[in-house]
């Protein structure tokens, strides 16, 4: 049970060197993932309290069921981004800032680690804004390059504005509990209009639709092994809040109904996002963005019946939500590394000028391939397990009838749209580099890359098809932490027949590659005829003739038109002998565009004009103090006379 | 043991039925056209000869290509086993096995989306886009005629929720499901499978590169998920739990005999519709469902 404490000494000791500091924090990894394991299957939680104070607070921290749901995918992404980052930002490559990445990573995934042992609403909110700063100092770790720093600095502004609800939350709760220690207290409903301000900070950190304007430009700047942390990890912090303090705390009535509809809308404008991007990181940021939606649905809809009858399906839900989780998270990082791998070896990130590197680079193609059904959720990966659950929460919700129909259907049609948009961008994101003729000299150049960097991918992928092989392992670990959410006597246990589904996923799998192989080998029976790609007579094919990620997105692009607002600068060829035309597609960033900077600009003019207040001559500063001072006067007067 | 039959003779019965369907169709165009048109079991030739014929391999396609239509092919395959077959059931039956069904046609489509981009042709390439896009219209279709079934019958058990009749919503379920059969079987007005200009097609514009065995599979595969359709039309709509075993099974022959009639006239009476207008279509397609499932709830409720 103290494998938490060894987390916490390994993480801290080895910034300096690199061999040393990778084993620890895979000893680290593997302790914490034990712990996580143990409380999981054990199911007694595991608390730990000292007289020895910080900040005035004694030490408290806990673990239970939930916490280990995000404490093992913190251990296991953790560790893997630590071994990928050897090979990816080393420090023969980046001597000044690699130092500076170990001690940073270190001190996040400490971070991590701590909001989810926390019991106290101080220690919490202290452990949450080292965790936003250390991932800062990891966004920003190539200092040169202009768009990471903004990127950075976008991340830190929107996260503090997170934070201060967070800190308005907890102050707020401590003043009306009386106490900093956390819990549950459901039974005390005045607390329950706190939750709106949970809901906003948390929704901040977890990249829900509006609140999400930070959240691509900060993940595609990042270095590739920070991308896949903070993607697969950070943003599930967030999450981990949202359940948390929605399992503790009484919500209000209509909490349920904007988290099932902020889900809903995050999965759909997210993927659409995605769908249209031509930046490879960008793309599986957005992508990040409707995967949280998926969660947030499964949450609502526990809430949902949690406030109308505590149907079981509700539980179900959570559950699938949960595992979800673990899957976006594996699947994710395991992209992002792909995405790492990439830009590793061609230097861009930009879709339309890769193409054809599945011959330079097959493993990293083979695993992005995976990691992408896995993400689409399709069988027989883990993608579909989560999904599956989810999806039967929903149906067994709507089935059940009453208001709460009204919520999960609409729901369930939202994911299925989600879904099939979400295959589009995969099948775009993964052929469009991966397949075909190299589009530039670059994509040309590529080279596999080493076994630090495709190392942690395997092991993830192994991961991925596990979770989708075998869920009936996996099931009774999220049917607990789904149990500790509320405690309940409600079992979803026998709700879902998983170990059919797995017996179907394992047999699919078989299938698969048997007719894989069956027909591979019927093909090179005979030794298949090579011969260029089939052009309709045209003579002489360009690599720049295929079809690019725009066009391949541009049929459902238009249909979200009113929300991506792509803006196309065309210059049309002219005359029968054309010297130039060209056209230019760019996709705004619409919620930053048009909501965040419009009102940070009335924020800057406003305190601009106050500033004038301020103009260094000593005369009017003692006129403001007197007037000050006459007012304070005035109001003291005031109150006192009547 | 018996299980053991049942899955042998479900599998034959899929794997040799199947391709019947478009030569029907194709015999009914014919007919309505006045000519004699080529034999019913024209596609069962077409399969013989193409296994038979080497393969001629783009030089830019990678493994995947020839993986694709075989990892599609088990994937619709699977579905069919998963269809309950009237008093029959399907081969294996669990909750949510609906579910799986619709994501094993999207592994279908994933997969031949995929096969189209090995080679690089943007003929393949404006296919694939196609497929993928209007995919998104048809699964949400899907999605509420099933959740409407769901909400009729109470179950997410495709052998409980196919045995009672659609009730009210069966004409409005029987419209949508038919068009989502047509978008997503590449059929008339949405896509013509017999055309051959690249720039108007879905389907085949997505498998021009593939030859022999690989292109016979694909055939195959697509003809299996025509009868998967047209069987889960027929079911949804038509009470086939009141009869008994062997009328329903005859009543359901002959209603994807009607099915696949019905396809044949559409097809000759109808032409194409402009890209610009498949969209709309569907999504005519999901309101009718929609509407299914709206009626399913006011059945429920009152």
């Amino acid at each position: 049970m103290l494998a938490g404490g060894c987390l916490a000494t390994g993480v801290v000791v080895g910034p300096r060197l690199a061999r040393t500091w990778i084993g620890l924090t895979v000893t680290a990894a593997v302790a914490a993932l034990g712990a996580a394991a143990v409380v999981l299957a054990g199911g007694t939680d595991w608390e730990w309290r000292s007289g020895f104070a910080v900040a005035g607070e004694p030490l408290h921290a806990r673990l239970d069921a939930m916490s280990a749901i995000f404490l093992a995918l913190v251990a296991v992404v953790g560790g893997a981004s630590a071994v990928y980052s050897r090979g990816y930002w080393s420090d023969e490559g980046y001597p000044d800032s690699a130092p500076r990445g170990r001690r940073w990573l270190s001190a996040m995934v400490l971070a991590m680690v701590w909001v989810l042992l926390a019991s106290n609403g101080l220690h919490f909110l202290i452990g949450w804004e080292l965790f936003t700063v250390s991932a800062y100092f990891l966004v920003t770790l190539d200092r040169g390059e202009r768009d990471a720093r903004a990127a950075g600095w976008l991340y830190l502004a929107a996260s503090h504005l997170g934070t201060l609800c967070l800190f308005a939350f907890f102050g707020l709760l401590a003043a009306r509990t009386g106490s900093w220690e956390l819990g549950p207290m459901r039974e005390n409903t005045a607390l329950a209009p706190l939750f709106w301000l949970a809901l906003a900070g948390f929704a901040v950190k977890g990249g829900v639709f509006p609140a999400h304007v930070w959240l691509p430009s900060a993940h595609a700047n990042a270095p590739s092994h920070v991308s896949a942390l903070m993607s697969g990890v950070a943003i599930k912090m967030g999450i981990y809040g949202l359940v948390r303090f929605s399992g503790w705390l009484p919500v209000p009535a209509a909490a349920p109904w904007v988290v099932i509809g902020l889900g809903a809308v995050s999965a759909v404008l997210g993927i659409a996002f995605a769908l249209v991007q031509n930046d490879l990181k960008r793309l599986l940021a957005y992508c990040s963005v409707e995967n949280v939606g998926i969660i947030l649905v499964g949450l609502g809809a526990a809430m949902l019946a949690a406030t109308h009858g505590d149907g079981p399906w509700g539980r179900l839900a959570l559950a699938g939500a949960l595992l979800h989780v673990w899957n976006h998270g594996l699947a994710k990082s395991l992209l992002f590394f792909g995405a790492g791998s990439v830009l590793h070896a061609t230097g861009t990130r930009e879709i339309t000028r890769l193409g054809g590197l599945w011959r330079a680079m097959p493993r990293t193609a083979g695993l992005f391939a995976l990691g992408a059904v896995a993400i689409c959720g399709l069988p027989p990966l883990n993608g579909f397990v989560g999904e599956w659950l989810v999806y039967l929460g929903l149906f067994d919700g709507a089935t059940a009838g009453g208001r709460p129909a009204w919520g999960v259907a609409p729901a369930a049609i939202a994911l299925a749209t989600a879904g099939a948009l979400a295959l589009a961008t995969f099948v775009k994101a993964s052929a469009v580099v991966f397949l075909g003729a190299p589009r530039t000299k670059l994509a040309m150049d590529a080279h596999e890359s080493g076994p630090w960097l495709w190392g942690p991918m395997l092991a993830l992928a192994g991961l991925c098809a596990t979770i989708g092989l075998a869920p009936f392992f996996f099931w009774p670990l999220v049917a607990r932490a789904a149990g500790a959410w509320r405690p309940s006597a409600m079992a979803v246990e026998p709700l879902a027949p998983v170990a059919t589904l797995g017996l179907a996923n394992v047999v699919l799998a078989l299938f698969f590659v048997g007719a894989a192989a069956w027909l591979w080998r019927r093909v090179h029976a005979e030794g298949p005829r090579p011969a260029p790609t089939w052009d309709c007579g045209y003579a002489a094919p360009t690599p720049r003739m295929q079809y690019t990620g725009g066009s391949f997105g541009g049929i459902a692009a238009t249909w979200f038109s009113w929300a991506l607002q792509i803006e196309r600068t065309v210059h049309r060829p002219r005359g029968p002998f054309p010297v130039s035309a060209s056209r230019v597609e760019r996709v705004p960033e619409s919620v930053l565009e048009w909501v965040v900077a419009p009102v940070a600009g009335l924020v800057m003019r406003a305190s601009a004009a106050v500033r004038r207040l301020q103009h260094g001559r000593l005369q009017f500063y003692i006129v403001y103090l007197v007037a000050g001072l006459a007012g304070l006067g005035l109001l003291v007067l005031l109150e006192g006379n009547p | 043991m018996i299980a053991v039959v049942d899955f042998v003779l479900r599998l034959a019965l899929w794997l040799v039925l199947a391709p019947l369907l478009p030569g029907l169709i194709t015999k009914v165009k014919a007919w309505v056209a006045g000519r004699r048109g080529p034999p019913v079991l024209q596609l069962y030739y077409d399969l013989a000869r193409l296994w038979r014929k080497s393969v001629v391999l783009s030089t830019l396609a990678s493994p995947g290509f020839v993986a694709g239509p075989a990892v599609a092919w088990v994937a619709v395959l699977g579905a069919a086993l998963l269809m309950p077959l009237g008093p029959a059931g399907g081969a294996l039956s669990f909750k949510g096995d609906v579910l799986l069904l619709i994501y094993l046609l999207a592994v279908a489509r994933f997969c031949t989306a995929w096969a189209a981009l090995e080679t690089g042709s943007a003929f393949e390439g404006m296919g694939a886009a196609r497929e993928v896009s209007y995919a998104v219209l048809a699964e949400a279709a899907l999605i509420t005629a099933v959740l409407s079934l769901s909400v009729q019958t109470g179950s997410v058990t495709l052998a409980t929720m196919l045995v009672p009749a659609a009730g009210a919503g069966a004409v409005l379920l029987a419209a949508g499901l038919f068009t989502v059969l047509l978008a997503e079987n590449c059929r008339v007005p949405f896509d013509d499978p017999t055309t051959h200009l690249e720039l108007t097609m879905i389907h085949e514009a997505m498998v021009l590169d593939h030859s022999g065995p690989p292109f016979a599979v694909i055939l195959h595969g697509a003809s299996l998920k025509l009868l998967l359709f047209a069987l889960l039309l027929c079911q949804a709509v038509l009470p086939l739990g009141g009869l008994t075993p062997p009328v329903a099974a005859a009543v359901l022959a002959a209603g994807v005999l009607v099915v696949t009639v019905g396809v044949g006239l559409v097809e000759s009476l109808l032409a194409r519709l402009a890209f610009r207008r498949v969209p709309l279509l569907l999504t005519t397609a999901f309101l009718f469902c929609l509407f299914a499932l709206l009626l399913a709830w006011r059945g429920g409720a009152v």
